[in-house]
């Protein structure tokens, strides 16, 4: 009986001692600093504030601007967004006072990215669409079918957050010979190699501190700077919300706003993963890790990086649904003969929101097997655009080829196939704008690819 | 290379082992015991306590070693590696379907609107599902046995001189392929269909992952079919569901057995296409085709057929070339 209750007690105060939010204290050994936590990814939300902005400056076209947050790392950059407004005040208004010294296209994924036309490299693309932007109106390419500042945002979210941290802290930077858990990261910092490794991972998430105790729909208020939860924002009450912790950025917001929509759980799944393989860390005491440690925390990085990648492969299911409905709204304005022009703006934007993350997926190194080609075979290069074109190619200058791609309203099948092979590829789960009235389901349920040759 | 390629071939080795535990393959352990319950219980209430004893053909030893056996087992493990890389492994199905779901819109079918319930559609689904399917596969058997070329291949099947759970496999892999493809049509034709008149509301009604159909068809003794215990369902019964001994007289070497009984699940093809016989307990049947195939090995069973169908294509075309030259001699003056 009194073991009993001893167990009882004990299981009580482990629970207890579980973190509910993504803070820990100082477990490196021999440290003789005065920080308290142990907690650092100021690089990564520098990061997102840089992405956040260049999102901004896109939208206006001017290439200088652009590249000020997309390459430079120079001193005294200001914040275009998140900034201050009534009602939702934030901390910082310089990326300097995040960290300074930080790009986004030196982390951007340097692998091949097949799915744009002349196969260009992660950063490659990034500095292309980025030159291709700067040419245009506010963005807006109608001539070839592109949103730039789609284009742009989105991928840059995926080459430089998701590859970051899936192909880089969460993979490599997770073996014992790298950053060892029992010595600082550097010299003089107050916390261990494993640590700091994780944190820089969750920090590319981009998800508040206090992530785990807020609704998804509360953290899609608080990346919309909504002043109604203002409150559950500033965790610390000190009357700002701090980009460093209390901010929601990119995937950590898609995350939510998917569950929100969908009832599903990605966001607090990818939440719970790192808070706790983070406290596996600290529960280390700053030791190097053991095998079997490194095998757990390994399951908690294969928990986050599946999720992750579901949420991009959600977002792109979702856009590929807005275009098909886009395709719908042509064809009926069309036979009206109305004007299309609107409609084809909010086409060719959720073209660029389902490239975008489309690209995003391939731009972490991770073996997307048949999807990868099918994937870049039916979106192809360009939405396919009035006249029936679409862009196949790229000159000997750079400039985009088009050629015919049959009927532009065909264009719709190609959507139900994507949202299919996003579906069966990634066992996606929210499935919001679903334009193949639940065929995946049904597939699901044939099993479709049963091999064995059976007589009756 | 070697490395990549061995890795391959345990792989599928372990996937086809492990139809042993799958409940989607009839060959499962479950379905190999719970075929034995059910005959057991009927054997028992039809023959009392000796009852059982029709059951010692299914374990007997003389008949899972017989080379005929080995052959089903080594159709079943060479099959499956041939087909790994003859069929597409994914995403066919989901082709068809798409295109199949976007043209039925285009030329009109819109949804029902009926505001039936997502439990009501499912019942309707898997109703119409399990006929279709069923059917197709009667014609499909049809076809294998009346079409010369077709039945070159479809005589591995009949080539067994001993009938056990894993005949099933006694497959030659061109017959495979017109298994998928007939899988293929029908999945793609009902569910595309079902999509567009009934969106977000079509699913098939399963237990434990299975269809109830296909659970229940193989709960109470689908093995028994290919095996050598005979069940008879008893004459009312089996005027609507195929019994094993009826399927055993579709593998009968007896004339008047020839091209009986070629349905599934459901007898009523077989009436309407006027190839239904009845079984019972007491017949008792002797099984192949009489011709050297029956005792050759897995590549004799491959190569045979292939050589049978060369011969019915060269003697189609001989015969073709006769009639063409007698009526070109007719005509001339």
């Amino acid at each position: 009986m009194k073991k009993t209750l001893l167990s009882l007690l004990v299981a009580c105060s482990t629970s207890a001692m579980a973190a509910q939010s993504y803070e820990f204290g100082v477990t490196l050994q021999g440290y003789d600093g005065s920080a308290t936590s142990s907690v650092s990814y100021g690089g990564q939300i520098a990061r997102h504030a840089l992405h956040n902005s260049l999102k901004k400056v896109a939208g206006k076209g001017d290439q200088a601007q652009m590249n000020t947050y997309l390459s430079s790392t120079e001193a005294g950059r200001v914040i275009l967004d998140p900034v201050s407004k009534d009602g939702f005040p934030v901390k910082q208004s310089k990326i300097d006072e995040l960290s300074s010294g930080k790009d986004l296209l030196s982390s951007a994924y340097d692998g091949v990215i097949t799915g744009w036309p002349g196969n260009p490299t992660g950063q490659e693309l990034l500095e292309q669409l980025v030159d291709a932007a700067a040419k245009t109106k506010a963005g807006y390419d109608p001539v070839n079918g592109y949103d730039y500042v789609q284009l742009i945002s989105k991928f840059a979210m995926g080459a430089v957050f998701y590859n970051k941290a899936v192909n880089h802290y969460l993979e490599e930077k997770l073996e014992a010979d790298q950053h060892p858990n029992n010595e600082a990261y550097k010299p003089g910092t107050a916390y261990t190699g494993k640590e700091h490794v994780w944190d820089e991972a969750f920090g590319y998430f981009g998800a508040p501190a206090n992530g785990l105790s807020l609704s998804a729909k509360e953290v899609v208020q608080i990346t919309k700077q909504n002043p109604e939860v203002f409150a559950k924002a500033d965790a610390n009450g000190d009357g700002v919300v701090d980009l460093k912790s209390e901010m929601a950025f990119a995937h950590a917001y898609y995350a939510a706003s998917v569950d929100a929509s969908a009832g599903t759980n990605y966001f607090h799944t990818i939440m719970q993963a790192f808070v706790d393989g983070r406290q596996l860390i600290s529960d280390a005491k700053g030791k190097a890790l053991t095998d079997a440690q490194r095998t757990e925390l390994k399951e908690y990085a294969a928990v986050i990086a599946t999720a992750w990648q579901q949420v991009i492969a959600e977002a792109a299911f979702k856009y590929a649904g807005s275009v098909y409905a886009d395709l719908e709204k042509i064809a009926v304005i069309e036979e009206a003969h109305g004007d299309v022009s609107k409609a084809y703006r909010n086409y060719v934007k959720h073209w660029g929101e389902l490239k975008g993350f489309a690209l995003a997926l391939e731009a972490a190194g991770r073996d997307l097997g048949n999807a990868q080609a099918g994937l870049d075979r039916l979106i192809g290069f360009s939405p396919v655009l009035f006249g029936d074109a679409q862009v196949v190619a790229l000159d000997g200058k750079g400039g985009f080829v088009q050629a015919n791609a049959g009927p532009m309203q065909e264009y719709k099948l190609n959507m139900i196939k994507v949202q299919n092979l996003l579906a069966q590829s990634f066992a996606l789960e929210a499935k919001l704008n679903d334009k193949t009235a639940g065929m995946s389901d049904v597939l699901e349920q044939l099993n479709a690819a049963a091999q064995s040759a059976e007589n009756d | 290379m070697l490395e990549s390629y061995l890795t391959w071939l345990m792989e599928e080795l372990a996937t086809a082992g492990s139809s042993l535990l799958d409940l989607r393959k009839r060959v499962s352990l479950w379905y190999l015991l719970s075929a034995v319950g059910f005959a057991f219980v009927v054997f028992y209430w039809r023959y009392g306590k000796h009852g059982w004893q029709r059951l010692l053909p299914y374990v007997s030893p003389k008949v899972w070693l017989s080379r005929s056996s080995r052959t089903d087992v080594g159709l079943w493990l060479c099959n499956r590696l041939l087909l790994a890389l003859l069929i597409p492994k994914t995403l066919t199905h989901a082709l068809w379907i798409s295109g199949l779901y976007y043209y039925w819109q285009k030329q009109g079918l819109t949804p029902l609107g009926l505001g039936w319930s997502t439990t009501w559609v499912m019942v309707l689904f898997t109703f119409c599902y399990v006929i279709a399917d069923d059917f197709s596969r009667f014609f499909t058997h049809w076809c294998l046995h009346k079409v010369p070329m077709l039945w070159a291949f479809h005589q591995v099947h009949h080539s067994a001189l001993v009938l056990t759970p894993f005949t099933v496999f006694r497959t030659h892999p061109v017959e495979g392929v017109l298994f998928f493809m007939r899988s293929l049509c029908v999945q793609s034709v009902m569910v595309s269909v079902f999509l567009v008149l009934f969106p977000n509301q079509v699913s098939l009604w399963q237990i434990y992952g299975v269809l109830v159909t296909t659970f229940l068809f193989n709960v109470l003794g689908a093995n028994l079919r290919h095996s050598m215990v005979v069940l008879s369902y008893g004459p009312r019964i089996e005027k609507w569901l195929i019994s094993p001994a009826q399927h055993q007289i579709h593998h009968s070497t007896d004339v008047a057995h020839y091209d009986r009984n070629f349905g599934v699940l459901l007898a009523i093809w077989d009436r309407l296409f006027k190839t239904w016989l009845p079984g019972n307990d007491q017949q008792t049947l002797k099984f192949g085709t009489g011709r050297a195939i029956d005792r050759t090995g897995v590549i004799g069973h491959w190569w045979i057929p292939m050589m049978d169908c060369a011969d019915v294509i060269r003697h189609g075309v001989a015969k073709r070339c006769r009639n063409l030259k007698k009526r070109l001699t007719i005509r001339e003056p």
